[in-house]
């Protein structure tokens, strides 16, 4: 295929750089289930987060959210189907595969969040570049930031996310950039 | 991913004089892949081991792992709920789990209407309704009572 | 080991026939994601389970469960652990093996649970009686009944369950009792 060559197309990604998507809020506001089910996949019972009685008697005077947990809850989550799609930064970005890994992810954390909050995000592209690992000589490594804000439209949270997208193995041997097989 | 979005695609309501005994109750197919399972976990919240982990199922001595009765209901659920639309009802349920589904297997959940009747002003159908794979036929025989809006009432 | 034979624990277990258990609270009302997830489960994009703005025009005038959602929802829940142990009618029954199969589920349906509402349940023991099963010739089979009532003290849903019992092939054989 006579197709652009990963540089081209990092050429055309750096573009998105310094672009925001536009706000999308979640489709329900933080509930207390979900934060029960991400606690008891990390076997936490810390009752702040579990239980409404004693969460009434912190200085919090309500379940609030473990930290990092918004991740998972705010957008419109992975059902049902959206009838229109919302344009994220990530998915314009061009890219030569569409494998992804997380590996950074920082955390800034503002405003504790509250069973009841009707949290909304958007995205920002930072950074783009190419940088080999084992699987693709030609990968493009992704910083972008999240913004998460509360119904009284107050930033609570800033993440930033480093994420790598590979080609396959096939992808990768079809273009004929084979990865260095000595040690390098 | 998901192959099964098309059959409630248009919700029309079913009335109950548009409905007649052998009528056949529209269906859907859910493979048993291991996301199915994830989302069975996730959906039921059902974490008993025999569902998720093959080396406990077959300590168990089953052949794999098997879905559970959560996801299983669920899928009828969503038959019955499709079916009746947001007029109607459904009323009663009865389910056999005889025979298992396990990975690799599709299970397909369909039905045909059995009786068509009423009781006081209440308009009913009787429903068999029951999941099959390939592997087996009929695995989950079930029965279902669901009330349906009448065009008679609708209009007087 | 000189423990007592499956037929003398039957004869316990059922002198618990119809004992009934005190009202178990679930711990939060019935919320939108659970529904989400049990309708991302098999696929069911309805917006009456779903989408608040269609719901609030809709029959209910609001988002309410799908039919049987309320098993999974009701009662405490997979999470916290619990400070005491819930009373289960099925639950005091002492059988020889530990591995559970449901088989048979019964519901009935009397009204709609909406989000919101606070459900409670309680565990009735209907029947207990031994009958072979491939994997254990001493399968305890239960049959529970659970009434499902809402915050006004409404049955919204009856289910009844048909589950078996059984000790996995280890346990059959080290108790001597050959498949049948």
């Amino acid at each position: 295929m006579a197709d652009k060559t990963p540089e081209d197309i990092l050429e055309d990604a750096r573009k998105f750089i310094g672009i925001e998507s536009q706000t999308v809020a979640s489709r329900y506001a933080v509930e207390y289930d979900p934060i029960r089910r991400y606690c008891h996949m990390v076997d936490d019972d810390n009752p702040l987060f579990l239980d409404p009685e004693y969460a009434a008697t912190t200085e919090f005077g309500s379940v609030v959210a473990p930290p990092f947990f918004i991740r998972q809850t705010a957008g419109p989550g992975p059902w049902p189907p959206r009838t229109e799609e919302v344009p994220g930064v990530l998915a314009q970005v061009p890219s030569p595969g569409d494998r992804t890994i997380n590996l950074n992810t920082e955390f800034e954390c503002y405003k504790p969040i509250k069973v009841g909050d009707r949290i909304s995000h958007k995205q920002r592209l930072v950074d783009i570049y190419i940088k080999a690992i084992r699987l693709d000589p030609k990968s493009f490594w992704t910083v972008y930031d999240t913004i998460y804000t509360n119904q009284d439209g107050e930033v609570v949270l800033v993440m930033r996310n480093t994420l790598c997208r590979h080609r396959t193995p096939e992808e990768v041997k079809a273009a004929g950039d084979a990865p260095e097989t000595s040690s390098s | 991913m998901d192959e099964t979005m098309t059959t409630e695609a248009k919700r029309e309501q079913r009335y109950w004089d548009d409905v007649n005994e052998g009528d056949e109750v529209p269906g859907f197919e859910r493979p048993v892949t291991p996301t199915q399972i994830a989302l069975q976990v996730s959906g039921s919240q059902d974490f008993y081991e025999v569902h998720h982990d093959q080396e406990f199922a077959r300590a168990g001595g089953h052949p794999d792992i098997f879905v559970n009765t959560g996801f299983t209901t669920a899928c009828f659920g969503r038959l019955l709920s499709s079916f009746v639309g947001e007029a109607g009802w459904v009323k009663k349920f009865h389910m056999e789990m005889r025979r298992m589904n396990h990975p690799g297997d599709v299970m397909k959940l369909t039905g045909k209407v059995i009786r068509k009747y009423t009781e006081g002003d209440e308009h009913l159908l009787e429903l068999e309704i029951w999941s099959e794979n390939e592997r087996i036929g009929v695995t989950t025989p079930s029965t279902a009572t669901v009330l349906l809006p009448s065009r008679r009432q609708a209009t007087s | 080991m000189a423990t007592n034979t499956p037929e003398e624990m039957l004869q316990e277990a059922r002198k618990l026939i119809g004992w009934e258990t005190e009202p178990v609270p679930s711990r939060y009302p019935v919320e939108y994601d659970p529904i989400r997830r049990y309708c991302h489960m098999v696929g069911d994009d309805n917006p009456l389970f779903m989408d608040p703005e269609h719901a609030a025009n809709a029959r209910y005038g609001s988002v309410i469960a799908p039919p049987f959602f309320i098993r999974q929802t009701s009662g405490p829940g997979p999470w916290p652990p619990r400070s005491q142990e819930i009373p289960t009618a099925s639950g005091r029954v002492l059988s020889p093996g530990d591995r559970n199969i449901v088989l048979n589920t019964e519901f009935e349906l009397l009204k709609p649970v909406k989000v919101g509402d606070r459900i409670s349940q309680t565990q009735r023991l209907v029947d207990v009686y031994i009958k072979p099963i491939r994997l254990d010739p001493k399968t305890f089979w239960l049959v529970n009944e659970t009434i499902f009532r809402n915050q006004d003290d409404e049955v919204v849903a009856t289910m009844r369950n048909t589950m078996v019992r059984h000790r996995t092939p280890e346990q059959v054989k080290a108790a001597g009792d050959a498949e049948a």
